[in-house]
């Protein structure tokens, strides 16, 4: 029983270290830098999604 | 109109051979360049407006032809590129950004060019961070490419310290991230121990989790609480405790006691420990974000100076940076830039548009031996100008020193929570202390428990609820500010405004609105007003003079006739010429008038003072008069009255006239107006006034008013001000309405009132506790539960800030 309870915890704290790498990859990569544009990216009309051709 | 065979009807450019699009239209051919134009021109009339085409006046176009013309210099630009592999970057300051479908355009309009890899607009900051091929496309394409979108770029390079503001926020978010994420894992294991506690636990396990939690705190304190460890040291180190020592001897002291009862089995408070770190890194963040709001005009007031200009060495045009220009260089200045230093006019005269730093409406006619402010906009003319003064000496420059000046003398603001803090941390360690003693020497306890008696006495006295009495209230508060188009660039920023005693006001662009208008129009015998108003709508059409555009509105307003002005000339400094059904017609100031040959001009002596007069005359002769003042605006004299409820005396200070200044006062019933201040004045006034005790609060939008922003306790800046205003204020209105300075006004008297509550609250919580804890008589379970109620109590408390804001 204890040995279990054990387990999933370490287990748990390592999912959660997964989550939590992924924000500071996030952080880092300057995901939140700009919280007013990606808001009104959904507005904008799908290019050809190869893009670049003009 | 032989010429117009070969342009477009649309947008008047020459037809190129062989591609001419013609449209039938009321037995009329009509000739376009291409599809687009024809397709803009059905569009046009589809909608009803085909009146565009002869309201629209070619001689003064809405667009300056050589506005956006600029030459990019690749050597000019390569400081600016940065070189990795086969990929270069490259920042740049879009100007004229104004939507989120201008960045779209942008975005796709750069991403498609050939040899760029990738573009990404901010759309906060206006800025491009473009990665291309320099072997495809250079830096200078690209910007002459984004140039004939008809946007203004500029290069950018990021200052030191914006880039140290930008790493200190995403370090922040990373802590508050980590703290929030194991605060989390820790609630889950304070539930088992919460539910041990009642329904009895296995000791093993309870150890465990215990364990566990101790883990999951220990990098909440020691690496997301950072900041208040170095803060509370830097707080010891200067023998001035603040609220920063608080917080971290509460959690401190929380974790080494939990560490403690983990080890010799008893109850545990990591949750304490985490919960006021995460909850306070919550409320830093969101003062962060607020600031960063409000400061997001920084680049473009760094466009003021920054740049290049066009240097004239004998017949050759050069572009150089603004930072080589030397004092006596000739220097090539269209109309539509900006002036890049300060200077004098040696050829040509132009209107110039002051506003960006002296904050006056009006532009000014400059000629041969006229100063030129760097940062105003020059508007009609091309100009030759020599530099009188290198770029790190212009008038904005000064400015901006003054500005510094002023900060650095503002003495360290300590808020209502450092001054507690300065006082309650001895307090509480000498309580501590005490109890130590008393426990160990005189009633012989032994050691350990000794110490775990003191280091309760600490914890229960710096409880959550202290800590988060401020910060909590404060972030609701100016949550609340924010929601009502209010920022506060601090929480100090709440309780220097509740104090404010005396409220100082710049006059152009904050009583009044900035902008002109037409107040009132005096026909001479014989002409109504709807023909006055039709014939110089008809001559001022298409005008950039904010003079112009006020007689256009009115008669817009009052539905006079419509007309077409021909033969359209404009007179810097003087008025407007053209011709309006073979009728020559002049529009301007007296002055221009008498120039024309137009006699007995009417003389309008009961004038209000500060209104300009514009006189019209059809055929030669003098046919009527306008008026046109800076209005004030609407809710000016009420709010004005409400501060004076409040007990808040209020003052003019202008650069303007004392004559208008005096009246506005009159107007207003303010205390005190006073004019022909320079900003050096202005700075001065508030200091002596500070220097009297008063609290104050300066509310203005120029240039001019910038160093009085920051020398005042609260510095208030409206939106559509100058950007160096805002920067150097504290607070800000996010519309130009004053209404909103008064419901500022109101919700940092709530707050502090708030903040009050809190703290009383906690510290009846800590008259109740402390005893108890000093005798030992606090069980775990009462001190937890008892904790929990005062923090629950407090934000709480705060959260009534967000409801019922008119309350």
């Amino acid at each position: 029983m204890d040995e279990s309870l054990v387990l999933l915890m370490i287990l748990s704290l390592f999912l959660g270290c997964g989550c939590w790498l992924f924000f500071v990859w996030g952080v880092k990569k300057g995901e939140f830098d700009d919280l007013e544009r990606p808001k009104h990216r959904m507005l904008d009309d799908d290019e050809d999604p190869k893009g670049k051709n003009t | 109109m032989s010429a117009a065979r070969d342009i477009c009807f649309h947008c008047g450019a020459l037809i190129p051979t062989g591609l001419i699009i013609e449209e039938q239209r009321d037995g009329e051919t009509l000739r376009f360049c291409c599809k687009g134009c024809l397709g803009a021109y059905l569009l046009i009339t589809g909608a009803g407006l085909a009146s565009f085409y002869s309201r629209r006046d070619w001689q003064e176009p809405g667009l300056i032809p050589d506005a956006y013309k600029a030459v990019f210099d690749d050597a000019a630009l390569a400081a600016f590129v940065r070189q990795s592999g086969d990929t270069a970057t490259v920042d740049i300051l879009i100007d004229g950004i104004r939507c989120a479908s201008c960045v779209w355009l942008n975005e796709k309009f750069i991403s498609r060019l050939h040899g760029v890899h990738g573009v990404r607009v901010n759309y906060a900051t206006n800025r491009a961070h473009v990665s291309f091929d320099p072997s495809v496309i250079t830096p200078a394409q690209l910007f002459s490419q984004i140039s004939e979108l008809g946007y203004t770029p500029r290069p950018f390079s990021r200052s030191e310290a914006e880039q140290s503001a930008s790493r200190e926020q995403r370090d922040l978010l990373i802590r508050f991230g980590t703290a929030f994420f194991l605060t989390m894992q820790l609630m889950a294991y304070s539930f088992g121990l919460y539910a041990g506690y009642f329904q009895g636990i296995d000791d093993d396990i309870k150890y465990i989790l215990q364990f566990f939690s101790m883990l999951v705190t220990a990098p909440v304190i020691f690496y997301s609480g950072w900041p208040f460890l170095s803060g509370a040291w830097r707080g010891l180190k200067n023998s001035a405790p603040t609220m920063d020592l608080l917080i971290v001897i509460g959690a401190l002291s929380s974790f080494c006691y939990s560490i403690y009862a983990t080890f010799t089995g008893g109850e545990v408070y990591y949750e304490t420990a985490a919960m006021i770190v995460t909850l306070i890194l919550a409320g830093r963040l969101m003062e962060n974000h607020a600031k960063r709001r409000a400061c997001s005009g920084t680049e473009r007031l760094l466009s003021l100076t920054a740049g290049t200009a066009v240097r004239l060495t004998g017949n050759q045009q050069e572009q150089v940076a603004i930072v080589d220009i030397r004092i006596g260089d000739i220097l090539l200045v269209g109309a539509g830039e900006r002036f890049p230093v300060d200077g004098r006019i040696v050829a040509g005269s132009t209107d110039v548009d002051e506003s960006p730093a002296t904050g006056e409406p009006l532009p000014v006619l400059k000629q041969t031996e006229d100063s030129l402010i760097a940062g105003s906009i020059n508007l009609t003319g091309t100009v030759h100008m020599v530099c009188d003064h290198p770029a790190a000496d212009s008038f904005v420059a000064r400015v901006a020193r003054m500005v510094e000046e002023a900060q650095s003398r503002r003495a360290p603001i300590q808020g209502l929570a450092d001054r507690i803090a300065a006082l309650f941390v001895p307090i509480v360690l000498l309580l501590g202390t005490a109890t130590f003693v008393w426990q160990y020497y005189l009633l012989s306890i032994r050691f350990d428990e000794a110490l775990m008696t003191a280091l309760a006495v600490i914890l229960i006295a710096c409880p959550c609820a202290l800590g988060l009495a401020t910060p909590t209230a404060i972030v609701a508060g100016t949550g609340a500010a924010a929601a009502a188009g209010v920022i506060f660039k601090g929480g100090d920023i709440l309780e220097q405004l509740s104090r404010t005693s005396v409220a100082l006001f710049d006059k152009t662009g904050t009583i009044t609105c900035g902008v002109p208008k037409v107040e009132s129009v005096i026909p001479q015998a014989g002409m109504d007003f709807q023909k006055l108003a039709g014939y110089a709508a008809a001559v001022e059409s298409g005008s950039l003079h904010p003079v112009g555009k006020a007689i256009c509105l009115y008669a817009e307003q009052n539905g006079a006739d419509q007309q077409l002005g021909t033969e359209l000339r404009t007179v810097a400094g003087g008025g407007v010429l053209g011709t309006v059904d073979g009728i020559p017609v002049v529009v301007g100031n007296a002055r221009f008038l008498q120039e024309q040959g137009v006699p007995d001009l009417p003389v309008h002596d009961s004038a209000a003072p500060g209104s300009t007069i514009v006189y019209l005359a059809i055929g030669g002769r003098c046919a009527g008069t306008f008026f046109l003042t800076d209005r004030l605006r609407d809710e000016s004299g009420t709010v004005l009255a409400s501060f004076r409820k409040q007990g808040i005396r209020s003052m003019l200070l202008s650069g303007d006239r004392a004559e208008t200044v005096q009246y506005i006062a009159n107007i207003l019933a303010v205390e005190q107006g006073i004019g022909d201040m320079t900003p050096d004045a202005k700075t001065c006034f508030i200091e002596e006034l500070r220097a009297k005790g008063e609290q104050t609060l300066m509310v203005g939008d120029g240039i001019n008013d910038a160093p009085a922003l920051s020398a005042a306790d609260v510095g208030c800046a409206l939106v559509g001000g100058t950007d160096i205003a805002i920067e150097t204020s504290d607070l800000i209105l996010v519309k130009p309405d004053l209404n909103r300075l008064l419901t500022a006004y109101l919700v940092a008297r709530r707050t502090m009132a708030v903040i009050r509550q809190n703290l009383g609250w906690a510290f009846i919580y800590n008259l109740i506790g402390i005893p108890l804890a000093m005798a030992g008589l606090l069980t775990p379970i009462y001190a937890a539960a008892a904790m929990a109620l005062s923090s629950l109590c407090v934000v709480g408390n705060s959260l009534r800030l967000t409801v019922n804001r008119h309350g």
